[in-house]
């Protein structure tokens, strides 16, 4: 399956590495460059860091595996709501159970309460029905569409290939490089997207993997005995001049050439970031304005949910933006075990089950980290927002379960985001109607062609993020077939 | 399920409901004051003990030693052929082209080189002693001694089905009984010993390399399921079947309840199935999504699919009707009625009232015809994907990425998916697509694998669990695995028997940045994983690994014995040679090599004390674990 990539889809182009040449030199320098202006002394405890005044930060949360939309956000008007819980059955979230949204006629799955003080601020907007796409197109454009290859976007209901997808920005499971990183290409960032959830398409470049730094505050995050306190002893001086040898030293294997970059890339990003990414709550640098907005999330000095680890992780990052530089960053996170076919709910309870413990982890954790970066008078700066492989059936399975959709609901956060109200369109809820992509009475089961691309979705971020409408075209290849590229929620 | 990157590790899942004894806490260090080349202040003091002896004996006798740690996994014989390759191996001045006697019909020696190759392809890494015995069988006789020879690895500990055995309604198994019961009962940790015992010491080393690679196709794991027979259930049928066929494989999986639990496959009902493993079966375990050529490569360089979602339905509708086999009872009855309770100690029985027996059809023209039962859906299920024009290159890629390289070429794909698809390569095989005799030898004997000419696109990327092996067998080493589990397998992102999902711990197509190639294991190497593998290596020969934890059973903690490496510490430059010999099967390339060599020579006994010679050894075999050369396979 996997080929030299010199075959393009019809329907979509590789996207274009953008001033690669200027890239390369930039970021090598970024890299490379030792601590520079900031230093560990500089956090002192609720100083307000010092940003450049235009500082953006985009920090993206991959539900992997397929979260439910339809029960995340959910219509509360008597209509809709009848016709919900009617297909939903033993799935459906009781009405009074639901986080009210005033002013539109939804609510949140209950576990999501998290999220209620950023509704009331104005600064939370869900946007409906948002999925991969090769280009708009109806029901029966997509019915015309099954087989031909190029068409659809490849392996629709495929985990592996969806994922890869909603990272890459195309429709083609064979882009090798991250909408992330891309548009970090494009306006030239000082780092590559940082990841705290491990590796990621979505911060890949042609030249660059991300920058992938523990997820754990506390984590120590360099190579014992050859961290800059060791070099004062012949041995080990030695012993890091020979690896830093050994790395930069062609090979003969591509593989072990690449190799080595990614090993030179650790020495310098960790003798850079130790200091920083060792930071936990309470201990010295921690800055207090952070740890208070996480303390509903500890336990101790611990935080106990692995998404608050890492939305912890992240907002140490931007508050530290003197020590990690730039004025532009994006951010990867991630939560995992959204493949909710069975277990959902609990028989007879359905605000409880695998699916409300995922969404209580999701809203707590970044409820905290939308207050800690308000209370930094960063909100205006950082918007955060969810991507997952695709939504899940309207109609439920005989497991207490759902099964693989498409078109799904995602949540934007930040104080930029222009909140209170709803964005995309909620689809009919008809099982066989406009929005199903059913026909076949045993195929009616709520599979939502999407009303809004990915694109559109990432191409808005994107534009408030300081990408200009050619560059976003050139990252988001499918987006050029849209007439809205933007759809006004941040 | 995250398909794309590592095992991230999840907190709430550590270590199951009682919650996971810390790291530290289970691998205890040896020389935690170190000795004089791990201090810091460099004062050469002697500090603790060293806890291998020094060897005065000369070269044939130091590789007598060597052979005593490992002389289960080699058959090398005493005669004077294999002392003469010892002697060349052990005295060795760098050079590659050793000729060893081999046999009369091999073709051309098989050099050092090659041998290190094959023993990273079919083996978990070269010993001295196992270099001795490829160069004198040669490949071939080789891989025809592994084929034959008894199997000597199963999964034999942990406990067994008697947690599925109860009465009492809600309470928890492991209540009341021993602190280790949740480890001991339900998770895959015993597997994890037998697994890394067998790696490091079993001889029947590519049976045990062929079910790895097996395990990381049709994956589970064991942060979604639990029940410890049931996994050694599942994961003993790759060992059973490395050198059976393909298809008895599929079946034995499909047909596993313990799987069944993993993807819904379990008490599906033909009311309205779940789909989940109809669409794994498909996508990872056997045809893949896009229509293939022989070679591997995309029909049309574009991905047509080789199934719908109506033909996702089918299968799903076709694999309906299985319960647990008989044996399991709990306090509140089995359901629904007429199925068998949660029991892993067997294959799914059928249960002709789930099993939806409309006419289906599936793939390769294969149909089901009305009133089938489950067991003539399941046959028609494998015939339609195993005569599938696309499971030979599939599986066959799967296979050279697993064992060999991570770029093939088209044309050594299709070398492979030909022996897979006709069930024969050369005298492999017993002539049914699917046999993994003739599909392996093809994978191994494969110019592209064989071979002093290397393409610059070659090798892969040493992934951790198999550097954990690497290092320990050729530095004749020991383990009861619990080092390499929570600490090490975690840190490093492969966790044996807990992949993240059924995706394995890294997908088959990634993307190498700065590359135009794919870098499988490359997932999972990034700046953390990066500096943890010089971490680990700095455990394990620095401060020499972990004593025996009592916890474990039969316990030995992880070491090296670098004993038989201290005849050579006068000469540094034959020490180095003889670790790179042992571990690249060719020298150090380059400007690092000196560079090595007179680090080594720094340490003497003024700067170092009486350790000196060890530092010696330590400094040496850690550069080149360290290198480029080493972490990425040829």
């Amino acid at each position: 399956m996997m080929k030299p990539h010199t075959h393009h889809h019809a329907h979509s182009a590789a996207p274009a590495s953008l001033d690669r040449r200027r890239w390369l030199q930039r970021s090598g320098a970024g890299l490379a460059t030792a601590l520079g202006a900031g230093t560990v002394g500089n956090l002192l405890l609720g100083a307000k860091p010092a940003h450049a005044a235009d500082y953006k930060a985009l920090v993206c949360i991959f539900l992997y595996g397929g979260n439910d939309g339809m029960n995340t956000i959910v219509p509360t008007d008597a209509g809709r709501y009848n016709q919900y819980a009617a297909v939903r059955k033993g799935l459906a979230l009781p009405r009074e159970s639901l986080v009210n949204l005033s002013g539109i006629n939804y609510g949140l799955h209950p576990a999501l309460a998290g999220l209620a003080p950023a509704w009331r601020d104005g600064t939370l907007a869900p946007v409906f029905n948002v999925g991969t796409q090769t280009r708009p197109m109806s029901k029966a454009e997509y019915r015309a569409s099954i087989g031909i290859a190029g068409a659809l976007p490849d392996n629709l209901f495929s985990h592996s290939d969806q994922q890869t997808q909603w990272e890459a920005g195309t429709s083609s499971s064979f882009t090798r490089t991250g909408w992330g990183g891309r548009a970090s290409e494009a306006l030239n960032t000082v780092n590559p997207v940082i990841s705290v959830g491990g590796s990621t398409r979505f911060g890949q470049t042609d030249q660059q993997s991300p920058l992938v730094l523990p997820a754990h505050p506390g984590e120590t995050f360099g190579a014992q005995l050859l961290m800059p306190q060791d070099m004062t002893w012949q041995p080990r001086i030695d012993r890091k001049a020979i690896l830093e040898q050994l790395y930069a030293q062609s090979q003969d294997l591509a593989l072990a050439e690449a190799y080595g970059k990614v090993q030179h890339n650790a020495f310098v990003v960790s003798e850079r970031l130790t200091n920083l990414v060792k930071i936990a709550p309470g201990s010295p640098g921690a800055s207090a304005v952070i740890d208070a907005a996480f303390a509903p999330i500890m336990s101790g000095s611990s935080i106990t949910t692995e998404l608050g680890n890492q939305l912890y992780q992240v907002a140490k990052l931007i508050y530290g933006n003197a020590t990690v530089q730039g004025s532009r960053q994006i951010f990867f996170t991630q939560m995992d075990n959204f493949d909710t076919h069975a277990g959902q709910v609990i028989t007879g309870s359905p605000t409880e089950g695998n699916h409300a413990r995922l969404l209580k982890e999701l809203g707590d954790a970044l409820g905290c980290f939308n207050t800690a970066m308000k209370n930094l008078g960063l909100g205006d700066a950082v918007t955060a927002f969810t991507q997952s492989d695709f939504g899940r059936t309207f109609v439920p399975n005989t497991t207490n379960g759902t099964d693989h959709g498409w078109g799904s609901h995602h949540l934007v956060v930040g104080g930029a985001v222009k909140g209170g109200t709803s964005y995309g369109l909620y689809p009919d809820l008809t099982l066989g109607g406009q929005n199903d992509i059913g026909v076949e009475s045993w195929e009616m089961h709520g599979r939502w062609l999407p009303s809004t691309s990915m694109e559109q979705y990432a191409g808005t971020l994107l534009g408030w993020f300081g990408v200009n409408d050619t560059q976003a075209r050139q990252i988001l290849p499918n987006l050029a077939r849209y007439g809205v590229t933007k759809l006004g929620f941040v | 399920m995250r398909v794309d990157r590592g095992s991230f590790s999840r907190v709430s899942n550590a270590g199951g409901p009682q919650g996971h004894r810390p790291v530290t806490a289970a691998a205890l260090l040896l020389s935690l004051v170190l000795g004089a080349c791990g201090g810091g202040s460099g004062t050469g003091s002697s500090g603790a003990g060293t806890s291998a002896g020094v060897s005065g004996s000369t070269g044939a006798s130091a590789l007598a030693t060597g052979n005593t740690a490992t002389a289960s996994d080699s058959t090398a014989s005493a005669d004077g052929a294999v002392a003469a390759a010892a002697a060349a191996v052990t005295t060795g001045t760098g050079s590659v082209a050793l000729m060893a006697p081999g046999t009369a019909n091999q073709p051309r020696p098989t050099t050092v080189g090659d041998a290190v190759r094959l023993a990273d392809q079919g083996s978990f890494g070269p010993t001295e002693a196992s270099i001795v015995d490829i160069q004198a069988k040669g490949a071939s006789a080789w891989l025809i001694s592994q084929m034959i020879m008894p199997q000597a690895s199963h999964y034999t500990s942990g406990g067994d089905g008697t947690i599925h055995q109860t009465t009492k309604e809600g309470v928890a198994f492991c209540e009341g009984r021993e602190p280790d019961c949740w480890r001991d009962r339900f998770s895959a940790e015993p597997l994890l010993w037998d697994f890394y015992r067998n790696a490091v010491k079993k001889p029947d080393q590519l049976r045990q390399r062929v079910a790895f690679a097996l395990q990381q196709i049709l994956v589970i794991n064991n942060t979604d399921v639990q029940g410890t027979y049931g996994f050694r259930n599942y994961y003993n049928t790759f060992l059973d079947n490395a050198f059976g066929n393909y298809r008895d494989v599929l079946r034995k999986v499909t047909l596993s309840p313990i799987m069944g639990d993993f993807l819904n496959n379990v008490n599906n009902l033909a009311e309205a199935p779940n789909e989940n493993y109809a669409r794994e079966l498909l996508q990872l375990f056997s045809i893949g999504p896009c229509k293939l050529n022989a070679d591997g490569s995309l029909v049309n360089g574009q991905c047509e699919a080789t199934y719908s979602n109506e033909t996702v339905r089918n299968y799903a509708y076709a694999l309906t009707g299985w319960t647990f086999p008989a044996g399991g009872s709990n306090g509140y009855g089995c359901f629904p009625g007429g199925t068998n309770c949660r029991y892993y100690g067997g294959d799914m029985v059928p249960v002709a009232r789930y099993h939806d027996n409309q006419p289906r059809a599936l793939l390769s023209n294969v149909t089901l015809p009305a009133g089938h039962t489950a067991s003539d859906a399941l046959e028609k299920v494998l015939d339609s994907v195993m005569n599938h024009p696309n499971i030979a290159p599939f599986i066959a890629k799967r296979l050279i990425q697993h064992l060999v390289s991570s770029n093939p070429t088209p044309a050594y794909v299709q070398r492979v998916a030909t022996a897979f698809r006709t069930g024969r390569y050369g005298d492999f095989g017993r002539d049914h697509t699917g046999d993994l005799d003739a599909t392996v030898a093809a994978v191994l004997l494969d110019s592209e694998a064989r071979g002093e000419t290397v393409s610059r696109n070659a090798g892969k990327l040493r992934e951790p669990v198999l550097m954990f092996t690497g290092v320990l067998r050729a530095l004749n080493g020991q383990t009861d695995g619990d080092a390499l589990s929570w600490w090490w397998g975690k840190r490093l992102r492969q966790h044996m028997f807990r992949p993240p999902s059924v995706f394995n711990y890294f997908p088959p197509n990634n993307p190498v940045a700065g590359t135009d190639l794919n870098g499988p294991e490359f997932a999972i190497h990034e700046a953390s994983t990066a500096l943890e593998r010089l971490n680990f290596l700095t455990y394990l020969i620095e401060w020499e690994g972990s004593s025996p934890n009592p916890a474990i059973p039969n316990a030995t903690g992880t070491t090296i014995d670098l004993s038989p490496f201290m005849v050579d510490i006068n000469d540094s430059t034959k020490l180095v040679d003889r670790f790179s010999t042992l571990l690249l099967g060719r020298p150090l390339q380059g400007a690092a090599r000196t560079s090595v060599i007179d680090a080594v020579a720094w340490w003497n006994l003024d700067r170092a004390g009486v350790n000196w010679q060890k530092c010696r050894v330590k400094s040496a075999v850690y550069m080149i674990l360290a290198s480029p050369q080493y972490q990425v396979q040829r």
